[in-house]
C-alpha cells in the first residue's frame, strides 16, 4: 500500500517513544524521533533504574537493546537535545518546527505520536508529614533505584547500610487534598521489587511496606508479592504512615496497624516514599502546543469518541502513548506504543489514498 | 439487629439497647445535617486518622471506625459509638489529614449535637460538672473567667491556683489592658448591648432548648436572667 | 550508557531544594474567590484587608494578606481570663510599633471552646456568634485580628460552611437582620501569630535581650494549621516549606535555637472538655507525649506556642506530673510573650508571668533578667494600688521597655 512519503513524528525517546518508532519503521514508514535530553532512554535512564519488574531484567541492558534497535534502523532519524516548538496543519499534513542544537528545522509530517511520559510526584507537596526535604534518610523510589543500581543501599545521613527499611505506599496518589485522586498503578509492584532487591543486597535488613491496598495485578501476585513475603520475609502492614520525625539518630514513623486495630510507632533507619506518577512537564507542554485536550489531572485525554481507544487524542492524527495519558506500567507503554504506531501508519496510507 | 451489622455490638452492657427504629432516626438526623457530605466521602480504612489521633492513644477510640461505621450505615455500631465513644474525641482535627477529605472529628461533632439535643443519658453524664462553664458562656459570652480559677475546680493545677485565688482581686487590677483591668466575673468587659445581641442569638437559633436538655435547672435560671435583660432594653 | 553514579550526592542536591508549590496547580478552588462572587451577587459584604499589609504564602503557594495596622483585637476568653500576659503582650507589641487599634467591648468569645467541648450549640448559632463579631468589627472600620488558635480554626471552618451552604447563609441573615447587622466576612481570617510573623524582622531590629543561648521547642497549634490546612503560613525558608512557618520563623529571627523533637505534630491534649472534666487525659497526654519528649530529646529552656489552649494545657499539666516523678519543668510561653520579652517588656507588668504555673525563673535567669528586682517593682505596683494611689496598672506604667540598647 502506498503512503504519501511523509514521516511520522514521535515526540519523546523513552520506552514508549522508542517502541513506537521501532514499530513504525518496521512497517516501512520513516520516523523523526525528537528527544529533549542529550540521549535516548527516557525516565528509566534519567532516574537510573536498576531492574525492571519483568523477571528482574537489568534496566540499562533492556533499554540498551531497545535503543539499539532504533538507532540501527535507517528509517528512524533521531534528534536529541531537540524540542518541538510549533505545530500547524492537520492529519496527513502537520507542519512542525523542531529546535535542534544546530538551529530550527521546519518539517512536514503525516501523523504525530506523543510519548512524553511522566514525572514522579514531588514529596514536598504530600498531605502527610514526611519531611522529605528535612531528613536525609527519607528517600523516594527513584532515589532507591539509583542506589540499587550503584549497589550502594545506604543511609544518606551516615553512609552506613540500614538495618530497618520502611516503604510507604500511595505517596502523592489517591489523595483528594493533593488533587491526584488516581492510583499510580506501578508503585506497589516497584516497592515489592525494590524490597526484594534490598533484601538481596542486605540479607539481614528488615523491610516493611505500609500500604492501603496492595495492587499486585496479574502475575505480579505470584512473581513479586508471594516471593517478597515468603522468601524474603518482607513485612506488609495494612496501615499508612502519617508522620516521620527524628528520634535520636533514627527516624520514628507513626501509623495505625489497622488489622490489629491500634496505633503503631517504630523506629527505622531509612524510609522509601513510593511516590506516584504525574504528567511530566513535557507532556503538559506538548499538550498545549499541539492543542490536544487534557484531563483535570493534566494527562493527555485519551479514549476517542468511543472511550475505548487508548491512543486516540482529541485531534485526528495525533496519538498518545503510555504514561503521557494515564499512570502506566511498561506493558501498557509497549502495548499503546504498538497500537499508536499502527494507527499512525494507517493514517498516512489513508492520506495517500485520499490524495489519489 | 440490623442487617448492616457485621461486628458483635456491646449493647446492653453499659446502656440499655433501644429499638432499631430509634437508632435509625438518630442516624438519619446526623446524616441530614447540611455539613455531613462535607465530612464523609469514602473511606480507605487506611488508618491515617488513627495514626494522628491523640485520643486513639489513650482510649479505645478510633476515628477510622467512626468513618467506616457511618459510611456503611451500620446503625448498631453507630449507636454504640454515640453511646460510648464520641466524648473521648479531643476535637483537634488532626484526622483531617485524611486523603479522601473525610473529617471524622466533624462527624463526632455532628453526633455530639444530636446526642445533646436528645438529652441522651451519656451526653448528660459526659457534661456533668460542666454547668459552671455553660452558665458563663451563655450569660457572659466567655467560657472562662478569673473567678472560676478556684482550688476546688482545679486542684491538680497545683499551689499556684491557691496563690492566685488569694490574690485575684489585686492581680486583676494590675493588668494594663483596659478591657481586662479589674474584671473578675468575665474574661473581659463586654457591653450590655453586645450581651443582649448574644441572648437574641441563643433564643433565635434554638440554642436554649439545647441547654434545657442538658440541665433543666440551669436552663430556667438562664432564661429568667436573659429575658429580664432583653425586656429591660426594649 | 553506564556512567559513574554518585547517587548520594545527587540526592543531597535534590533535597537542598525547598518546596515551592505552584498556586495554579492548587487542588481546590480559592475560597476567597467564592466569597467575592457572593459579594457580587449581593449576598454578603467582604471586609477588605486595609493597607499596609504584607503578603505571605500559604500551603498551596497562594498568597495571603496580613494587615499591619488598623486592627480590631478579637480577644480570647482563655487568654484574658487565665493568661492575661498573653493578651497584654500582643497589645504591648502593637503599641511599641505605633499600631492604631481597637480593643473592643463589643465582642463576645467565638464560643468555640464550648462548642468543641460540649456541642451544646448548633451550626447556625456558631455562625451567628462569628458574624456578629465580624459585623461589630466592620462597624468600627477596623480589621479583625484573631487572638486565639481555636477561634481562628473555628472561624475558618465556619467560613467554609457559610460559603458552601445557602440554607445556612439564609438562616444567619434572618437573625442578623433582626439584630440590625450586615452579613460581613473579612477578606482574610488572620491570626495574631501571623501578624507577629510578618513583624518578626522589625521585632528583631528592636531586640535588646540576647537569646542566642536559649533552646526552644515549638508546639504548633492543631487548630491553627490542621483545620482548613491550606490556610496557614508556609515558607520555603522554614522547614523547607514542609511545616507551618509560624512561630518557628519568629524564634529564628530572634536568634533562638529551635530544636526538633519526635512528637512535633502531636496535639497538646487540651481536648476542650477534657481539660475541664476529664483531666487525667489532658495532663497525661501533655506530659507523656509532649513535655517529656521535648525534655528527653532536646532539653529546651522553654516551649513556645501560639494558642490559648496549648499554653494552658502545657503550662498547667506539669505540676501534677511532678508527683509521679515525671520529667517535667519546661516553662511555657506564647510567641507574643517571647517577642515582647526580647524587646525588653517587663516580665510581670506585661508578660504577667505570675499567672504561669511551670517555673519560668531559670529561663529569665539564663537570659540575664533580674526577675527578683522586677517582681519587687510589681509588688510595689500592687501595694500602690492597694493603698488607693491608683485604680490599677496602666499602659503608662507598662509601656517602657525595662532594658534599652
Amino acid at each position: 500500500m502506498r503512503e504519501n512519503g511523509l514521516p511520522v513524528l514521535v515526540i519523546g525517546g523513552g520506552p514508549g517513544g522508542l517502541e513506537a518508532a521501532r514499530t513504525v519503521a518496521a512497517l516501512g514508514t520513516p520516523v523523526v524521533l525528537v528527544e529533549r535530553r542529550h540521549r535516548l532512554g527516557g525516565t528509566p535512564d534519567a532516574e537510573h533504574y536498576a531492574k525492571l519488574t519483568h523477571h528482574f531484567r537489568d534496566a540499562e541492558e533492556a533499554l540498551g537493546e531497545l535503543i539499539a534497535a532504533v538507532t540501527s534502523q535507517p528509517l528512524v532519524e533521531v534528534l536529541t537535545r531537540s524540542e518541538v516548538t510549533a505545530c500547524e496543519g492537520e492529519v496527513g499534513n502537520f507542519r512542525v518546527a523542531i529546535r535542534t542544537p544546530e538551529g530550527t528545522q521546519e518539517r512536514t509530517v503525516g501523523a504525530i505520536i506523543v510519548a512524553t511520559g511522566f514525572q514522579h510526584f514531588d514529596p514536598g507537596r504530600e498531605t502527610q508529614l514526611y519531611n522529605y526535604y528535612s531528613f536525609p534518610d527519607v528517600v523516594t523510589l527513584s532515589d532507591m533505584e539509583a542506589m540499587l543500581k550503584a549497589h550502594q543501599v545506604v543511609r544518606p545521613s551516615n553512609g552506613q547500610p540500614p538495618e530497618r527499611v520502611a516503604f510507604i505506599q500511595c505517596v502523592g496518589s489517591r489523595d483528594r487534598q493533593i488533587g491526584n485522586e488516581f492510583c499510580s498503578k506501578v508503585c506497589c509492584g516497584i516497592a515489592s521489587k525494590q524490597a526484594i532487591e534490598i533484601k538481596q543486597q542486605l540479607p539481614n535488613a528488615r523491610v516493611f511496606i505500609f500500604y492501603i491496598d496492595m495492587r499486585m495485578y496479574g502475575y505480579w501476585e505470584n512473581e513479586l508479592y508471594w516471593p517478597a513475603q515468603e522468601q524474603y520475609k518482607v513485612n506488609y502492614v495494612k496501615g499508612i504512615v502519617s508522620e516521620i520525625l527524628p528520634k535520636g539518630d533514627r527516624l520514628l514513623i507513626r501509623g495505625e496497624d489497622t488489622t490489629m486495630g491500634r496505633p503503631m510507632e517504630i523506629t527505622v533507619d531509612l524510609v522509601v516514599l513510593s511516590v506516584g506518577m504525574e504528567p511530566s512537564s513535557g507532556t503538559r507542554q506538548m499538550a498545549r502546543l499541539l492543542g490536544i485536550a487534557q484531563n483535570k489531572y493534566g494527562y493527555i485525554e485519551a479514549g476517542g469518541p468511543s472511550g475505548l481507544d487508548p491512543v486516540a487524542t482529541s485531534r485526528p492524527g495525533i496519538f498518545v502513548v503510555g504514561a503521557a495519558a494515564r499512570p502506566a506500567d511498561l506493558d501498557d507503554t509497549f502495548a499503546t506504543a504498538g497500537l499508536a504506531a499502527a494507527r499512525a501508519v494507517a493514517v498516512l496510507r489513508q492520506a495517500a489514498v485520499a490524495a489519489d | 439487629m440490623s442487617v448492616a451489622t457485621w461486628s458483635p455490638t456491646k449493647a446492653g452492657q453499659r446502656y440499655a439497647d433501644v429499638a432499631e427504629e430509634t437508632k435509625r432516626q438518630l442516624f438519619e438526623e446526623v446524616k441530614s445535617d447540611p455539613r455531613y457530605p462535607d465530612f464523609l466521602y469514602g473511606c480507605y480504612e487506611c488508618g491515617i486518622c488513627v495514626s494522628a489521633c491523640p485520643s486513639a492513644r489513650f482510649y479505645d477510640f478510633s476515628p477510622r471506625v467512626i468513618a467506616q461505621a457511618l459510611a456503611r450505615e451500620d446503625i448498631d455500631r453507630f449507636y454504640e459509638i454515640l453511646m460510648e465513644d464520641i466524648w473521648n474525641c479531643a476535637q483537634c482535627f488532626s484526622c483531617v489529614r485524611c486523603p479522601r477529605g473525610n473529617n471524622p472529628g466533624g462527624l463526632v461533632t455532628l453526633m455530639r449535637e444530636v446526642a445533646v439535643r436528645h438529652g441522651l443519658e451519656q451526653a448528660q453524664q459526659a457534661l456533668q460538672g460542666y454547668s459552671r462553664v455553660i452558665y458563663k458562656i451563655m450569660l457572659k459570652g466567655n467560657q472562662v473567667s478569673p473567678d472560676m480559677l478556684q482550688p476546688d475546680f482545679f486542684p491538680d493545677w497545683g499551689p499556684w491556683v491557691r496563690e492566685f485565688s488569694r490574690n485575684m482581686s489585686a492581680w486583676r487590677k494590675a493588668i494594663p489592658v483596659d478591657t481586662l483591668r479589674n474584671v473578675t466575673d468575665a474574661a473581659w468587659r463586654t457591653d450590655e448591648k453586645t450581651l443582649r445581641e448574644l441572648y437574641t442569638i441563643w433564643f433565635e437559633t434554638g440554642n436554649m432548648e439545647v441547654i434545657r436538655e442538658v440541665d433543666e435547672g440551669l436552663y430556667e435560671l438562664l432564661v429568667e436572667i436573659m429575658e429580664e435583660e432583653l425586656e429591660a432594653a426594649s | 550508557m553506564s556512567e559513574k553514579l554518585i547517587p548520594l550526592a545527587e540526592l543531597r542536591e535534590r533535597k537542598a531544594q525547598p518546596v515551592r508549590p505552584n498556586p495554579e496547580e492548587a487542588p481546590r478552588p480559592d475560597l476567597r474567590e467564592e466569597l467575592f462572587e457572593l459579594e457580587a451577587r449581593g449576598e454578603l459584604i467582604v471586609q477588605r484587608v486595609p493597607e499596609p499589609y504584607v503578603e505571605v504564602t500559604t500551603k498551596f503557594g497562594r498568597t495571603k494578606k496580613v494587615p499591619i495596622d488598623h486592627l480590631w483585637h478579637h480577644k480570647s476568653c482563655g487568654q484574658c481570663g487565665h493568661i492575661p500576659g498573653y493578651t497584654t503582650s500582643i497589645l504591648w507589641l502593637n503599641r511599641q510599633f505605633g499600631i492604631d487599634y481597637v480593643d473592643p467591648t463589643d465582642q463576645t468569645s467565638c464560643t468555640g471552646w464550648n462548642y468543641y467541648a460540649s456541642a451544646t450549640s448548633n451550626a447556625v448559632a456558631q455562625l451567628l456568634v462569628m458574624c456578629r463579631n465580624f459585623a461589630a468589627a466592620y462597624e468600627t472600620g477596623y480589621y479583625p485580628l484573631i487572638h486565639c488558635g481555636t477561634s481562628y480554626g473555628h472561624y475558618k471552618e465556619l467560613r467554609e460552611q457559610l460559603v458552601h451552604h445557602k440554607e445556612l447563609r439564609d438562616q444567619v441573615r434572618r437573625v442578623l437582620d433582626k439584630l440590625g447587622k450586615p452579613l460581613v466576612v473579612p477578606e482574610e481570617i488572620v491570626h495574631y501569630s501571623e501578624w507577629v510573623h510578618v513583624m518578626r524582622h522589625r521585632i528583631a531590629e528592636r531586640q535588646v535581650v540576647d537569646m542566642r543561648n536559649i533552646t526552644a521547642c515549638v508546639h504548633p497549634a492543631c487548630h491553627y494549621y490542621k483545620i482548613v490546612a491550606e490556610d496557614a503560613i508556609y515558607d520555603p525558608d522554614i522547614y523547607g516549606g514542609q511545616r507551618t512557618a509560624t512561630v518557628t520563623a519568629l524564634l529564628q529571627a530572634l536568634g533562638i535555637n529551635v530544636a526538633d523533637y519526635s512528637t512535633w505534630f502531636d496535639c497538646c491534649g487540651f481536648g476542650f472538655r477534657h481539660i475541664l472534666v476529664q483531666r487525667d487525659f489532658t495532663r497525661s497526654f501533655a506530659v507523656l507525649r509532649k513535655i517529656e519528649v521535648m525534655k528527653d530529646e532536646a532539653n529546651p529552656d522553654m516551649t513556645v506556642t501560639h494558642d490559648t489552649g496549648c499554653v494552658t494545657t502545657l503550662d498547667k499539666s506539669q505540676f501534677a506530673a511532678k508527683a509521679h516523678q515525671r520529667r517535667v519543668g519546661v516553662p511555657v510561653l506564647a510567641d507574643s510573650q517571647v517577642a515582647a520579652l526580647a524587646m525588653g517588656a517587663h516580665p510581670f507588668r506585661v508578660l504577667q508571668l505570675h499567672w504561669h504555673s511551670t517555673d519560668w525563673r531559670p529561663l529569665l535567669e539564663k537570659l540575664g533578667i533580674d526577675w527578683q528586682r522586677h517582681w519587687a517593682e510589681f509588688e510595689e505596683d500592687l501595694a500602690a494600688i492597694e493603698r488607693g494611689e491608683k485604680p490599677g496598672l496602666t499602659w503608662e506604667d507598662a509601656e517602657q521597655p525595662i532594658l534599652t540598647r
